[in-house]
């Protein structure tokens, strides 16, 4: 017995899919940010779901909720102060919704034949994080295509928020028992990345007078 | 058999430049040169002691602090040397130069003070963390290391905050985080793989997971690698992961550049053997993929590299072709490519940052970095122009600088190893350095005097940015001439990593052990 409920966990990670699609697919960066924001919530029930299994776990669901459901939506709703709409991305609706379909059912596939190489576990948890994987995989994926095909720079760096949370899920699926300090400096990171990321962009803002990343061509070859 | 001891050297290494930034941060505002001494302080300190970790590692000992979570061995010591040697330089350098860069009003005037109270701390910090890098033992930990590293120099990179620092700012703050991610997944994997076989935390030491990685299942270490050699080759620079780096290396300060150029790039490479030759033993076509890779690099940055007008981005385009090199002498993987892939790393460290120093000297006097405007500089600034010739006959290996050593050394691996078509193709490469950077200099020393360099108030650099060039240039000719000066570190560094495996097939079978796909497996297998 894990003391994991495999039902609250497969709930939360298919809903983690859910709240990418709409980050990366809203129009409007505010709704993405709302949606981001929820993700992050959603990561938070995962650990605590998780933190049966080691009790640091506890430590790093708090350290995800300050960094992730407070300080990035925080930073990323100030930078959308004056511009909620976002540039048009080089690929719509339709087509994103069938690549990220099509991305998702791959994944499934290739953890579910593969995740026993990774998982050291059996029964309930193995098939835990074989359903963990193919989510965390997916929105990884969905992080680099949110990256590559969306012009907006501040939905490029909500795009990267999207890869950090797909690898932080994969890294407490497969390694729950992780250490403190290492989940302390991972989260971190992450904040300052994005909050330099998006003082950046404000200049960039200032002196292109867009965020529109097609428009940044001082620097060809 | 290397020794372990406990020592706080290791971890001092990084506590001592980071002190200072914290210094330069809480004290700098009230007076200038307060901060450029803490700096010089700062860097000075940790070079002293990355020396004093070089002699322990080279008779024997390896030294860890904190419960081994910092480790210094031979190859750690080679690295924190040249990032801590090559950082107090380029401290130096600073000096003069960015208070010509205030006084020029190269800087926003309205927070020009506050600026270089940053520029300093932040300088401190990005040295600090590639020391970080060089000496952390927690996988994990070597992540957080190398992406605080890009952190750190972010804000250097954006530091003219004009449109074209900020195009690269935001390129390279991406780019890079978006690699080191790849980087982090690989990360991810080798420890959940490591810590199932070695059991709990130590799955997180890299010095233990160095002896389970034999076991470690075909499908996790294929995955595992390709994440690491996309994630700390884009920090690399490593070809078509490198279209971040001739942007913020010409964009950059000239200090920082140099530093970008000159260690940075290493670092990265350091992380990437530190992580991804612990396959080599068990799985060596990791190696042919990295070797691949490498000569790919090398070409793609040379052709890029004759394209340029900009003598800091042709520059920059050159670093990408030379850590071309030092990834195949990783990919050859066998012992003498793995010592000739350190000896060019340091060769392409000094002479390099050489180059970019060299090249930030002539923007210094004449306010111009375009080659085609530029020439005749020779006859203003002779000290400047010799170190440029120094650097770019080092770079494109030539005799008796040292690049040719390491080059001849690489090239006699790929041929000990069978490699032939990556030492004729790095042969031909290296023929197209040399026509890039010795045309470059000859555009911008040689011939009438031209455009910005005809100026009257052009004249030789002072004597701190001519000084720390000086030293750079003598030891790309002392290491070229006397090779031997640097045999023992760099043997010593050669013996960590581990190689791939050249058992014969007939042989492995005899000892009942298959080495999957050897080298010369995978050759007898064609």
């Amino acid at each position: 017995m894990t003391g994991i409920s495999p039902q609250l966990v497969h709930t939360l990670s298919l809903l983690m899919i859910l709240t990418s699609f709409a980050a990366v697919e809203a129009r409007n960066l505010r709704h993405s940010t709302i949606a981001y924001l929820a993700q992050a919530l959603l990561i938070c029930g995962l650990l605590l779901a998780y933190a049966t299994l080691n009790e640091a776990l506890y430590y790093w669901a708090a350290t995800a909720l300050v960094t992730k459901a407070v300080l990035v939506p925080w930073f990323l709703w100030r930078a959308t102060a004056d511009a909620e709409q976002e540039t048009k991305p080089l690929i719509g609706f339709g087509i994103s919704a069938v690549l990220i379909i099509a991305l998702l059912a791959v994944m499934y596939k290739f953890t579910h034949a593969h995740a026993g190489l990774f998982v050291n576990a059996t029964g309930e948890l193995a098939a835990l994080a074989e359903t963990n994987l193919a989510v965390a995989f997916t929105v990884f994926a969905l992080g680099v295509y949110a990256i590559l095909t969306r012009r907006d720079a501040i939905k490029t760096v909500i795009g990267l928020c999207l890869l950090e949370n797909g690898v932080h899920l994969s890294l407490v699926s497969l390694a729950p028992t992780i250490k403190e300090t290492a989940l302390a400096g991972i989260a971190t990171e992450v904040v300052v990345t994005v909050y330099l990321l998006l003082y950046i962009i404000g200049g960039i803002r200032e002196k292109f007078g867009t965020t529109d990343t097609f428009k940044l061509s001082e620097l060809r070859w | 058999m290397p020794v372990e001891a406990a020592s706080i050297l290791p971890a001092l290494v990084v506590i001592v430049p980071t002190a200072a930034a914290v210094l330069i941060f809480l004290l700098g505002r009230f007076t200038t040169w307060l901060r450029e001494v803490l700096g010089v302080l700062g860097a000075a300190g940790a070079l002293a002691l990355s020396l004093a970790v070089g002699h322990s590692t080279l008779r024997g000992t390896v030294l860890t602090s904190f419960n081994d979570q910092f480790r210094a061995d031979s190859l750690s010591a080679l690295l924190v040397v040249l990032v801590s040697g090559i950082g107090l330089l380029a401290t130096v350098y600073s000096l003069r130069y960015m208070r010509h860069q205030v006084q020029e009003g190269g800087l926003p005037h309205t927070t020009t003070v506050g600026r270089l109270r940053a520029y300093y701390g932040w300088l401190m910090l990005f040295i600090a963390t590639m020391l970080w890098v060089c000496v952390s033992n927690n996988i994990i930990m070597l992540y957080v290391a190398v992406e605080a590293s890009t952190i750190a120099s972010g804000l250097l990179v954006v530091f003219y905050w004009d449109r074209r620092a900020l195009e690269a700012g935001y390129k390279y703050l991406m780019l890079l985080t978006v690699g080191i991610t790849f980087s982090l997944f690989g990360c991810v994997l080798v420890y959940a793989t490591g810590a199932s076989i070695l059991g709990g935390s130590k799955g997180l030491l890299l010095s233990e997971l160095k002896g389970a990685a034999g076991m470690f299942p075909t499908t996790t270490v294929v995955l595992a690698s390709a994440f690491l050699i996309v994630g700390f080759g884009t920090k690399a620079g490593i070809a078509p992961f490198h279209p971040w780096l001739p942007d913020a290396h010409a964009e950059a300060p000239t200090p920082v550049s140099a530093l970008l150029s000159g260690v940075m790039l290493k670092v990265a490479i350091y992380a990437l053997v530190r992580t991804v030759s612990m396959f080599y033993p068990s799985f060596a076509p990791v190696a042919m993929f990295a070797l691949a890779l490498g000569v790919f690099t090398l070409v793609i940055g040379d052709v890029m590299a004759l394209a340029q007008d900009d003598l800091k981005r042709m520059l920059a385009y050159s670093s990408v072709s030379q850590m071309g090199y030092v990834l195949m002498g990783f990919g050859i993987g066998t012992q003498l490519g793995i010592y000739a892939g350190l000896f060019h790393l340091l060769n392409h460290a000094l002479a390099k940052a050489l180059l970019f120093l060299a090249a930030g000297a002539v923007m210094y006097s004449t306010g111009a970095r375009t080659i085609s405007q530029l020439g005749g500089l020779a006859k203003k600034m002779p000290v400047t122009s010799f170190c440029f010739f120094v650097g770019a006959l080092a770079v494109a290996g030539v005799p008796p600088f040292n690049g040719f050593q390491s080059k001849l050394a690489l090239f006699a691996a790929g041929a000990g190893a069978g490699d032939w078509w990556a030492v004729i193709i790095g042969i031909a490469a290296s023929l197209i350095t040399l026509v890039v950077l010795v045309k470059a200099a000859k555009a911008v020393f040689w011939g009438e005097l031209s455009g910005p360099a005809s100026g009257p108030a052009v004249r030789e650099a002072p004597l701190t940015v001519s000084v720390t060039m000086a030293i750079l240039a003598v030891l790309c000719l002392v290491i070229g001439i006397y090779p031997k000066a640097v045999y023992s570190p760099l043997r010593a560094a050669a013996a960590v990593v581990q190689t791939i495996s050249t058992q014969s097939p007939g042989l492995a079978a005899e000892h009942g052990s298959a080495p999957a796909g050897s080298r010369s497996a995978l050759r007898a297998a064609r």
